[in-house]
């Protein structure tokens, strides 16, 4: 493959009407309903920094900092939108080795609560590189099995996709982050669906998952990751232990009623019932203030943001971007059904963010590259039939 | 190398598989959907009631400790708000319990053996907070607040204790309050007891806790999920402070009876001693020491360990009150009993005349007087003045043991007196059905003999001791001792007034009772209490000397000293007007003369502030047995 593969499209010059073409293959809806969902991110995070009474602007504010995530991760998106996609396929490897760098990196000199590994700091903040190693990892299945066209079918593509996340798989088990582990197989799992690859191996491979599952059950999970996983079950067993987070955010979100009860209203966030309130149980957050009604305008949102990604995915002509484009909304779905679905009390916990509305940075960098990289698709193809 | 002529190979894009991934789609966030319908729009109300719950607590507001007075009114306890530091159990992090302990106990200049003692004694459950110091100065209490994030589960409470206010006088009376146990809390948590309470432990304090303690209010309180109280809601009933205890104790009257009773022991070198002070018209006691003591202020500020081992490995026991937790053979002020129940029993008349002998033989047992020569012939009066063992001993015989046991049951041995403070002993009162459910077998001849005179297995506290001779002394009415006179509510009105407490009257008459003080009087004016009758004052009383333990190389036993008077208010032994009673107690005496006897002749001189000073100190000296 050649390293320069420049386009016409790009090596015309900017004409309005060729500006016009390219803006009409820009998704306005896609980034549309990602702001909304961010949007309702920071509206958490305000709420939080009202409640915890300290100056909503101070410099540490949550409300301050989720603004300024989210600034950064607009200026992340345009730039990945303006750069072509193209280039990611050249850059496959390096792009590779360099995330598994950091991983190994964050096992280094990473902090974390209670003996985990999962931050670095830089700039003075707080950076957690395995939710940019989802999409970086994204980038590279995406090559792999792009390259693979035709070759589908075969076992052999499947292992060599799985081969690819393993490493970086278990770098980050060692941190040890159950829940982005996951994560992985489910990117995993949905491009290779997506791609096309034969179903007859998925299906096998999917088997050889229960007795694999078994063995990490027994030998790899700590015990206090199995009494989080397990505690969901149950949580009024150990309600002071294991199974406390869940409880109180059932209490959270039951309590929230059809209506909620107000934005920086909750009383089970207020005054500290619930956990992690402004990343892992943020759903809960808003469940409490904003009613079953504000949980469903959520859904609806996502609902649209993994249609349009579909979209996306549907109208590339490039495998490349078809896998892409799998591969984030295989993200976006699993960490949706997984983090909400723990808030609920139907999944166990596992740490897993819910995509924009989880005040993170690093969350809502990765899926601005994310997003970015799939308007890049968009736009630097020939249209679509629809 | 291509061209977008050449298009890249064409995606495969499989039109099923995005069909199968909306449908996952619309699975997963329906699925999500319904069961968040069931929590918020089901169960809504349920779960909103639980967030309520979660978020209030009721906590007690503590009432006011009512206060404890003597009979003058002077104030003998106040309540001081101190600082206290709490633990959380639960919050206190096992990794980080040692770091915790270790900087508390260096702030609060404790031992940490005593922090730790008090977490893994902890009366609650592991969410209740547990008392680890009391009385924390301002400055440390301070500092403890701001290290809270480095200190978790550490809290620093201000609750009000308990000073008492004359140190170790009153403790055996007035006792002390201190944090509840895992028993007591059990026991109480019913009647609103929380498990970082103080209650009173000993004393009036434990007797009348439930007076004093008054009732705690109830406040709804909002609460974060670490407990931190941030602001009270709703006050749900107002806390009513505790009654006040005005006691039948005189201050005055337990500083002379401690000072008397500071000098004999000390010129004696006694270990352990008591005086009890009473109104034998009331049963009203006007003092009551018992040395050794405690500091009832260490215990209400929350004690050691050290200052407790010290206190508990004591030989001498200063935790118990000796007049009334402890008891005695009370040897020959037990003559008492003998003597006026065969008066009233009729198996002697006040001119009986019955010879005492160096000894009398039961068996081939001799059974000695304590002079080892005899009184010649002695009637009651005599017999009892000059404390004949040979004249009890044909006396106890002519009585019997069972009617012996009846009077001396009458007379209150072997049942507690009743009186309003903790822990009495009950004494034992030997008898035929005593001693067969005890020994499995019936008292010999020997042992009754013995009984007649306060030996064997005669015992008696000290309080008791003086109630019988209150009885004689008041007309044959045994009374209820009382320490605390009057119960005041916290407006000022008196909630239950004094008012004497007849257990009996002794079925015996007058003219036996008058025979009986007459005797008593007598010994002290035939000087079987040497110079006891130059006071000028109408002191009646009986001495004793009562052996215990075992014996010496030479064959003798060490001995308690008894000396249990009453002063006539008229003068006339034969009227029932006696208002003051007094019992001197030695125990291990083991001196030449009777240190009790002695003890008491000063209480009296103090008492009624005689310029005379008629005390024998040569008395004192360690020596032999000298006499009953």
């Amino acid at each position: 493959m050649g390293v320069l593969r420049i386009e016409p499209a790009r090596a015309q010059p900017w004409s309005p009407r060729s500006l016009a073409v390219i803006w009409r293959s820009f998704d306005l809806q896609l980034t549309i309903y990602a702001l909304l969902l961010t949007s309702i991110g920071l509206a958490m995070a305000y709420s939080n920094s009202v409640e915890s009474g300290g100056s909503l602007f101070a410099r540490d504010s949550t409300f301050v900092r989720g603004l300024m995530w989210a600034g950064l991760s607009m200026l992340v998106f345009a730039i990945a939108t303006a750069f072509d996609y193209a280039w990611l396929k050249t850059l496959a490897w390096p792009i590779y080795f360099t995330n598994l760098g950091l991983l190994a990196a964050t096992l280094v000199v990473g902090s974390g609560v209670g003996g985990t590994a999962r931050w670095i700091p830089i700039l003075g903040l707080q950076f957690q590189f395995s939710e940019l190693a989802k999409i970086l990892m994204i980038v590279v299945l995406a090559n792999f099995l792009a390259s693979r066209q035709g070759k589908l079918d075969s076992i052999w593509s499947i292992l060599g996709a799985c081969m690819l996340v393993a490493p970086a798989l278990v770098l980050v088990m060692l941190q040890p982050d159950l829940g982005t582990s996951l994560v992985f197989v489910a990117i995993l799992g949905g491009m290779l669906f997506m791609s096309g690859a034969s179903l007859r191996w998925l299906g096998l491979l999917a088997a050889a998952a229960v007795p694999a599952s078994y063995v990490a059950w027994t030998y790899l999970l700590r015990d206090y990751q199995k009494a989080r996983l397990l505690s969901f079950l149950d949580p009024s067993q150990d309600i002071q232990g294991a199974g406390y987070q869940l409880y109180q955010s059932q209490i959270a979100v039951g309590s929230g009623g059809l209506f909620g009860k107000g934005l920086t209203n909750g009383t089970q966030d207020s005054l500290n019932f619930l956990p992690v309130q402004t990343t892992d149980f943020v759903f809960a957050k808003l469940s409490e203030e904003l009613g079953f009604l504000g949980a469903v305008v959520v859904f609806a949102l996502f609902v649209a943001l993994i249609w349009r990604i579909l979209v996306c995915a549907w109208r590339s002509r490039d495998p490349f971007g078809l896998l892409m484009a799998s591969g984030i909304a295989s993200l976006v779905l699993f960490q949706v059904v997984v983090n909400v679905g723990m808030v609920i009390g139907v999944m166990p916990i596992t740490g897993i963010p819910l995509p924009f509305v989880t005040h993170g940075g690093a969350s809502l960098i990765s899926l601005g590259l994310g997003l970015g990289i799939l308007q890049s698709i968009n736009m630097h193809q020939a249209r679509a039939e629809w | 190398m291509n061209t977008v002529a050449q298009e890249p190979p064409a995606s495969d894009r499989r039109p099923l598989r995005f069909v199968a991934f909306g449908i996952a789609v619309i699975i997963g966030i329906s699925g999500l959907s319904a069961r968040l319908f069931y929590l918020q729009v089901s169960q809504g109300v349920q779960y909103a009631q639980i967030a309520t719950q979660n978020r209030t607590v009721q906590q007690a507001i503590p009432s006011t400790r009512g206060l404890i007075f003597d009979r003058n009114g002077r104030a003998l306890v106040q309540n001081e708000p101190s600082f206290a530091v709490k633990i959380r159990p639960v919050d206190l992090l096992l990794s980080q319990r040692d770091a915790v302990v270790a900087r508390l106990a260096d702030l609060l200049r404790m031992d940490p053996a005593d922090i730790n003692a008090s977490i893994d004694e902890n009366p609650g459950s592991r969410f209740d907070l547990v008392r680890i110091a009391q009385d924390v100065p301002r400055d440390v209490a301070d500092i403890i607040a701001e290290e809270t994030l480095a200190l978790p589960g550490v809290e620093v409470d201000v609750e009000t204790q308990r000073q008492y206010l004359d140190g170790t006088l009153m403790s055996q009376i007035l006792g002390y309050t201190g944090a509840i146990d895992a028993a007591g809390l059990a026991k109480l948590k019913d009647q609103g007891y929380l498990s970082d309470d103080l209650l009173g432990k000993a004393g009036v304090e434990s007797t009348y806790e439930a007076q004093l303690r008054g009732t705690y209010g109830l406040e709804t309180v909002e609460r974060d999920a670490s407990g931190r109280k941030l602001q009270v809601l709703e006050t749900n009933k107002q806390p009513v402070a505790g009654d006040s205890l005005q006691l039948t104790i005189d201050t005055h009257e337990q500083q002379l009876a401690l000072k008397a009773l500071t000098w004999a022991m000390k010129t004696a070198r006694l270990k352990s001693g008591v005086m009890i002070v009473v109104n034998p018209q009331t049963g009203e006691v006007l003092a009551m020491v018992s040395v050794p003591t405690y500091d009832s202020n260490k215990f209400a500020t929350g004690i050691s360990q050290k200052d407790f081992q010290k206190y508990a490995k004591d030989p001498n026991q200063p935790m118990l009150n000796h007049a009334i937790n402890e008891q005695y053979p009370p040897g020959s002020t037990y003559k008492l009993v003998t003597g006026l129940g065969a008066l009233s029993d009729g198996r002697i008349t006040p001119t009986t005349v019955i010879g005492s002998h160096p000894y009398i033989l039961i068996g081939a047992t001799r059974f000695w007087d304590w002079n080892r020569a005899g009184f010649g012939p002695l009637n009651i009066r005599s017999g009892f003045a000059h404390s004949s063992d040979t004249f009890f001993y044909q006396v106890a015989q002519r009585l019997g043991i069972t009617r012996l046991a009846f009077w001396a049951h009458q007379f209150g041995f072997g049942a507690p007196t009743g009186i309003d403070l903790p822990g009495e002993a009950a004494g034992i009162v030997p008898s035929d059905n005593w001693k067969q459910n005890t020994f499995g077998q019936p008292m010999f001849e020997g042992e009754t003999v013995q009984a007649g005179i306060g030996q064997g297995y005669d015992v008696a506290t000290p309080l008791q001791v003086l109630n019988a001779y209150c009885t004689v002394a008041n007309g044959g009415r045994l009374l209820k001792p009382q320490v605390v006179r009057q119960v005041i509510g916290p407006d000022g009105n008196v909630v239950r007034p004094f008012k004497p407490i007849l257990i009996r009257k002794l079925p015996t008459s007058t003219s036996n009772l008058v025979v009986m003080r007459e005797a008593a009087r007598q010994v002290v004016t035939s000087h079987h209490t040497y110079n006891l009758v130059e006071l000028p004052i109408p002191v009646a009383g009986k001495t004793g000397t009562a052996q215990f333990g075992v014996k010496d190389a030479q064959g003798r036993l060490p001995f308690h000293e008894w000396f249990v008077a009453f002063v006539s208010k008229s003068g006339n032994f034969a009227r029932p007007d006696s208002q003051l009673a007094v019992i001197g107690f030695a125990e291990n005496a083991n001196t030449v003369g009777n240190v009790a006897t002695e003890m008491v002749k000063y209480y009296l001189q103090l008492h009624f502030k005689l310029k005379v000073d008629k005390r024998l100190p040569y008395l004192l000296r360690k020596g032999n047995f000298y006499g009953n």
